[in-house]
């Protein structure tokens, strides 16, 4: 039985596509794993590795450079973690940065994170050793979780007591839920506050709509609001005003005191004012007063006219005659 | 009593048989590497092994990593997690599914057309006719056919694999608005070394059980027509079981080696 042609080319093209699809899946794999490229070993520390395998992502600031080649248990306390990294990462991961673990993902597998540090260092060359920094895993996370679950416990314990006394009406906060007469006491204050509330916003914007309409640049209130120097003498101003009114109040204590003497008929002032005597003694005093200057009057006509004294009187004339023509010539 | 002769002819036929198909496998190993090789007819059974079981293969590769996918995204979405869609669908058929599903279709197809056509050789004494003639049948026959099976076998599963995840990367790109180059980038982030060689070792075995097994039944078919109907039928499940014992096996090897 023979073989066509066309059989052996479909055989052969069947051949060598499954075997280069095979290979192409090697080679990207490989490529992946850096199997294929120039690598450097660069090496770090730590205390635990949290299940990190030989094989699991290198990475530098989210990039995949490498993989982990082996985890050796060196003491009781630590582990060296040998990472195989591309040769051309030579010149970009420098001595002082620090490899982390972390998981790729929430359920991710574990990788080691390179994580650039700030300050200037030389870059890392192969067999070099970087630190290390070892952030909290899932059993320290878990650790943590159960010292807080029982908080939570203590917490919600409590928090039970509480309610249940409130719910009974024990306490402050349990009255404030439970008696009514209360509640109706505190809608009745509410209200009042709203209207207070509401009244305070009117006059704040009557107040506003005032300040608003005050003209600052020549009104009083703007030369009171705005000039430091009338601001001053309204400073003088009030202080002389206390002092006034500090004397006026002394006035009128001894004012006071005076009338208080008056109607109590000490002094003189009472004597005139109170005393019915008095004033008809006076006023008979003033009517003989009158009466007598009426008389003294008539005495110094009658003296005009004597002889004795009239060139006296003549005399006085002339020099008031002189006088006032003096006077019109002036 | 008469159960217990029953389980014991049974246990006895059993363990008879597995005899038989060492001493199959041994004269097989023994004559592959003996002069002449039967090189046209092993040409042209890989033909029709595998380029006769490709577009089997294809189409249920395809469809398979279509409804694996389509089947394994709601989960996946439940939990937040269908960014994880390509990596477990790779790793589930590169290790086992591809391999497993595509030695199953190949038992069913290539495994029982030999067992028939070797079974209806026998019973028509082509093979003794063979004998007279002075070509050696097994040769001509058993180990061109073991041979390609044992090699096409592992070729039809890669196709199956990469066809699988086409049919995968289709689906995430339709339903997950996933581009291919994404897909196949995180595809070849989940793989490894251990993903792919113990699947590709182990497909050997299949392909070579497959031959084994069918031309097992069909060069030792008696009885005559009704025997090469049972020869095609016992090939195809002596093959299945045969498949997931090595498989189990295989498995369990690699988790040793690789740590799987």
């Amino acid at each position: 039985m023979r073989n066509s042609a066309p059989e052996k080319f479909k055989l052969g093209l069947f051949v060598v596509l499954g075997t280069a699809l095979l290979v192409a899946a090697l080679y990207f794999i490989g490529n992946r794993q850096n199997l294929f490229t120039k690598n450097i070993t660069i090496y770090t520390h730590f205390r635990n590795v949290n299940g990190l395998q030989t094989g699991n992502n290198v990475r530098y600031s989210g990039i995949n450079i490498g993989t982990v080649a082996k985890t050796v248990l060196l003491s009781d306390t630590l582990i060296r973690v040998e990472m195989r990294v591309g040769e051309k990462l030579k010149n970009v991961i420098k001595k002082n940065a620090v490899a982390t673990i972390g998981s790729d993902g929430l359920v991710g597998s574990m990788i080691v994170n390179i994580i650039p540090a700030q300050g200037t260092a030389g870059f890392i060359s192969s067999h070099d050793t970087i630190q290390s920094y070892s952030k909290i895993g899932v059993n320290d996370m878990l650790t943590t979780l159960n010292v807080t679950n029982e908080n939570a416990a203590l917490l919600t314990s409590d928090l039970l007591k509480i309610t249940s006394n409130i719910n009974e009406g024990k306490g402050t906060l349990g009255m404030l839920i439970t008696d009514t007469v209360l509640a109706s006491q505190f809608k009745q204050t509410l209200f009042e506050l709203r209207k207070t509330s509401e009244g305070a916003s009117q006059a704040m914007s009557s107040l506003n709509e005032m300040i608003a309409s005050v003209n600052f640049s020549e009104s009083l209130a703007g030369v009171l609001l705005s000039d430091t120097a009338s601001g001053v003498k309204m400073k003088s101003i009030v202080a002389n005003l206390e002092k006034s009114s500090e004397k006026m109040i002394q006035v009128t204590d001894h004012l006071n005191h005076l009338l208080s003497e008056i109607e109590e008929g000490k002094g003189t002032l009472h004597y005139l004012t109170q005393d019915t005597t008095l004033v008809q003694n006076i006023d008979s005093t003033m009517q003989n007063i009158k009466s007598g200057t009426a008389r003294f009057n008539e005495n110094m006509e009658a003296l005009k006219h004597n002889f004795l004294l009239r060139g006296y009187f003549k005399k006085l004339e002339k020099e008031q005659r002189k006088a006032l023509k003096k006077a019109d010539q002036n | 009593m008469n159960a217990t002769f029953k389980i014991s002819s049974k246990v006895n036929l059993f363990f008879t048989e597995v005899g038989d198909v060492t001493f199959f496998a041994i004269r097989f190993f023994k004559q592959v590497f003996t002069r002449p090789f039967e090189t046209k007819e092993f040409l042209r059974q890989c033909y029709l092994m595998g380029n006769r079981s490709l577009l089997l293969v294809g189409v249920t590769g395809f469809i398979l990593g279509l409804v694996f996918t389509l089947q394994s995204r709601p989960t996946l979405m439940e939990f937040g997690a269908q960014s994880w869609m390509p990596s477990m669908i790779s790793i589930s058929i590169v290790r086992e599914i591809g391999p497993v599903i595509t030695a199953l279709i190949c038992a069913g197809r290539i495994g029982s057309g030999i067992g028939a056509e070797l079974g209806s050789m026998r019973v028509t004494e082509q093979i003794d006719a063979m004998e007279v003639s002075g070509t050696n049948p097994f040769k001509y026959l058993v180990v061109t056919r073991i041979l390609a099976t044992t090699l096409m076998l592992p070729l039809l599963i890669i196709f199956g694999d990469a066809i699988a995840l086409v049919g995968s990367a289709i689906v995430e790109n339709l339903k997950g608005a996933v581009s291919f180059q994404l897909y196949f980038n995180q595809v070849f982030e989940a793989l490894a070394f251990s993903d792919i060689i113990p699947a590709t070792v182990k497909s050997f075995f299949f392909g070579f059980a497959i031959g084994l097994i069918g031309c097992y039944k069909g060069y030792n078919c008696n009885k005559g027509t009704v025997g090469v109907g049972e020869a095609s039928n016992a090939a195809v499940v002596y093959t299945s079981m045969l498949l997931f014992v090595i498989d189990f096996i295989a498995v369990f090897v690699s988790d040793i080696f690789f740590e799987i």
